[in-house]
């Protein structure tokens, strides 16, 4: 068999060579293989397809409005931020909510004798198969119906040049960056990190929408136009506003920022090239921590943080002390701890201090306009943050995924499981619970309530333990192993989403009698508020851990396995 | 002592994923104080039967006893009784070495004081105390196989039940593993272990059955099911591998 080794060991020429048209197959190929006998998939693209067409109707009509109108004075302002947020969303969306469709993953073709030209052609031009590039150029055909009618065939022409340029830009960047992100991110501690300040910033999107809102109505539009022709002259907003220019007799300044639109997506692509060998090879390597020493005492002192120093060396304890450490080193559970205190803080200070009337507190500021709120409609905003709150705990055992089965092998009576759970998650949310109630009261100028939020908190909160107990024994799904603390499992999410949905109302409708007793009650409910909730939610808790913990003691090896991922 | 029963026997166990069958009734009988090999090529079902034998999976049919106690029955004495180390699950991986056993310790009701000193005896034999403050998921493979081991060992179970304890472990790890699990098998306890890899089954197994399709198909002594033969043989043999390729890869020598 063995042959001499010839030093002749130059490889065969490919006979064909390979093109983007490829890339393009190998890419509806996967989709399609991923729909078969899917009906549920098929279903749900066809409903983000739907909704993406939705969202493309409202961009479109929005980018025409001035054509339709035929008054060109905010055309450039609608077209440069409208165009400029679009550039922006597509860097940033992908990172907090969706995640990035590799449906090529960089890394499959690590091994493929390509040249690096051909992968970023084929790459990039598969990429713009997807059905938000569809959604983005029907949304921005409203500016070329803009340029047209408002200067004739040639700005339109202008207009579509401009719009494509604009379309490729977005992917690019999109690419670029979170190409670049995936290089970043290799190691666990940055990724943890980042997973962080995405929850914070996804948390804080709500809030700052709401602001937003309430600035622009203050807003002065001259300004704004002044911004927007700014921005135009930058790679944001220049694709977007080449066709108003042309419109508006600025001909000379169309080549010009079709030449900043050009360059920028150049640069793009070559660094999406460089930082794509670099998320090639690093598939492979995990990359390595650095060692972390300093010892002290023994295991189980190492064990318990000083959260859960109280507890006792025994099994509960355990059970606490690990739980309190994930909650703190699992970047999954800590993004949705911050999202907890975020949205705790920021919806009832929505709900009580502005009352809905932003112009109050843009004018006489944040403690002017209490007089508003009562005692019922504090009681249901603490509602809605003990309920939030407790649903965090829905899919608990989802969280620990296939490592659960420690305790099944162990043999951890439900019971003890659950209350322990419970324990170390309200290690966590109880102070935050406190701070709402604390910082509701001062903004309110109304000390006297913080018995009435704290009871009305702790009682929905137990109560929404309770419930939500049971659901993470009855309803557990799996989490994709990644360190995406983000990613869902494509498809679950649905169904998923309504059964917290349900979990929510439930805990709502078990804390209902503390609305009731707020109604009914008048002042002496805030006195009484404050020992009757936490009894409420503490003996909810109990009875939902008690009665829970003996469904869980009949399931584990089922429970086990619906959080197991499947690979 | 329970002499009179087996350390571990299965009874016509089954198990159907989606309608594939993937368990199709294993009995077997592990001897106390045996060191038991259970091989079988992927997919034979290996892992399936020991999750099913020691309570992480429920059987559709079939029972298992640990020392003559039903693990579906009256799992809290059973489980008692066994250390397991399951393949393909993930630790608690979030924790140092120490923690995750002082957790494991803590979670089988063993005395702190004990937890605390098995713990560093554990870490420093394995060779695992240099690692201090890492957290488990930044181990390599090869640590995490031995904190595995060490969370099975810790609280002195009569019967070990270890899935694939030498995949993807460095040649200086695996001698390790290997010589604490002679040890412990030395002083009475029993080791029950699936693996692809004749040579360990064959050195260190004092009783071997081969799994393939979902049921047993050699069971015995290692001498008796060998046979004379090497192991590896009667294994192609039994699995019914195909050994030799003829001219249809012709290509490969250039």
């Amino acid at each position: 068999m063995a042959l001499p080794v010839s030093a002749d060991v130059s490889p065969a020429t490919p006979v064909r060579s390979v093109s983007a048209r490829h890339f393009v197959r190998l890419k509806l190929r996967v989709m399609g293989n991923n729909f078969r006998g899917q009906g549920w998939r098929i279903a749900m693209f066809i409903g983000g397809a739907l909704l993406g067409l939705w969202f493309a109707a409202a961009g479109f009509f929005l980018f025409a409005a001035p054509g339709l109108a035929g008054n060109g004075r905010y055309a450039v302002l609608i077209a440069a931020a409208g165009g400029g947020l679009l550039v922006v969303g597509w860097l940033l969306l992908p990172l907090v909510f969706f995640g990035v469709d590799e449906t090529l993953d960089p890394a499959r073709f690590a091994l493929l004798p390509l040249p690096r030209r051909t992968l970023v052609t084929g790459l990039f031009v598969a990429a713009l198969i997807s059905v938000p590039v569809l959604a983005v150029l029907i949304a921005s055909s409203g500016l070329v119906l803009t340029a047209w009618s408002l200067g004739g065939w040639s700005a339109g022409l202008f207009a579509v040049v401009g719009v494509l340029a604009g379309i490729l830009l977005c992917v690019a960047a999109s690419r670029a960056v979170t190409s670049a992100f995936a290089t970043m991110l290799r190691s666990r501690r940055v990724r943890d990190l980042a997973a962080v300040l995405l929850a914070v910033t996804a948390a804080l999107i709500g809030p700052l929408q709401v602001f937003g809102l309430a600035a622009l109505r203050e807003a002065d539009w001259t300004r704004m136009t002044g911004v927007a022709t700014v921005i135009g002259w930058t790679p944001l907003g220049a694709p977007w506003t080449v066709g108003i220019d042309v419109a508006q007799g600025r001909v000379w300044a169309a080549p010009v920022k079709l030449l900043i639109t050009v360059v920028a997506l150049g640069a793009l692509l070559a660094w999406w090239s460089r930082s794509l060998e670099s998320a090639m090879v690093g598939a492979a390597s995990a990359g390595k921590a650095p060692v972390r020493r300093g010892v002290t005492g023994g295991a189980v002192a190492q064990l318990f943080p000083r959260v859960a120093g109280w507890a006792r060396r025994d099994r509960f304890g355990a059970l606490v002390a690990r739980e309190a450490r994930y909650w703190w080193r699992d970047a999954r559970r800590r993004a949705n701890l911050i999202t907890i205190a975020v949205v705790g803080i920021f919806v009832p200070v929505l709900i009580n201090v502005t009352g809905g009337d932003f112009a109050a507190m843009n004018d006489e500021g944040l403690t002017a306009a209490t007089s508003d709120s009562s005692p019922v409609v504090v009681t249901i905003s603490m509602l809605f943050v003990g309920v939030l709150a407790a649903v965090t705990l829905a899919n608990q055992f989802g969280f620990d995924g296939s490592a659960y089965a420690a305790n099944v092998v162990a043999g951890v009576p439900g019971r003890v499981e659950l209350r322990a759970r419970m324990t170390a998650f309200s290690l966590y949310v109880l102070p935050m619970l406190g701070v709402v109630a604390v910082v509701l009261s001062l903004l309110l100028s109304r000390p006297g309530w913080i018995g009435l939020t704290i009871g009305a908190l702790v009682a929905t909160y137990g109560a929404g333990l309770a419930v939500n107990s049971l659901v993470s024994v009855l309803g557990a799904y799996s989490l994709p192993e990644t360190s995406n603390p983000f990613a869902m499992n494509s498809g679950a999410g649905l169904a998923k989403g309504l059964l917290t949905l349900l979990a929510m109302l439930a805990s709502a409708v078990a804390a209902v009698p503390m609305v009731v007793a707020a109604a009914l009650l008048g002042d002496a409910w805030l006195w009484l508020a404050l020992p009757v909730g936490a009894a409420y939610g503490l003996g909810a808790a109990l009875l939902g851990a008690y009665l829970a913990g003996d469904v869980l003691d009949r399931r584990l090896p089922e429970l086990l396995a619906t959080v197991t991922p499947r690979r | 002592m329970t002499v009179e029963h087996p350390a571990l026997a299965l009874r016509g166990l089954a198990k159907r994923f989606d309608g594939t069958v993937a368990v199709a009734g294993v009995d077997l009988d592990v001897p106390a104080g045996s060191f038991y090999g259970l091989l079988g090529p992927n997919g034979a079902g290996k892992t399936t039967t020991l999750s099913m034998a020691v309570g992480l999976l429920r059987p559709d049919a079939g029972s298992a006893w640990v020392l003559g106690h039903d693990v579906w029955q009256d799992p809290v004495t059973a489980k008692r009784l066994l250390g397991v180390m399951p393949d393909g699950v993930r630790l608690f991986d979030r924790l140092t070495g120490a923690e995750l056993l002082a957790y494991n310790g803590l979670l089988r009701g063993m005395d702190p004081a004990v937890v605390d000193q098995r713990a560093a005896e554990l870490l420093d034999v394995l060779a695992l105390g240099d690692a201090g403050r890492t957290l488990v998921v930044d181990y390599s493979a090869g640590m995490k196989k031995k904190i595995g081991l060490a969370c099975a060992l810790l609280h002195g179970p009569r019967v070990l039940v270890l899935d694939e304890p030498f995949e993807a472990v460095d040649p200086v790890s695996a001698a390790l593993i290997r010589d604490i699990l002679t040890r412990y098998a030395a002083g009475g306890g029993t080791v029950v272990f699936s693996s692809h890899v004749m040579e360990v089954v064959e050195r260190l197994c004092s009783h071997v059955a081969i799994l393939a399709g979902g049921t047993i198909k050699r069971v015995g002594t290692i001498d008796e099911v060998r046979g004379g033969r090497s192991l590896e043989q009667v294994f192609v043999e039994v699995v019914g591998g195909r050994t030799a390729t003829g001219e249809e890869l012709s290509w490969l020598s250039q």
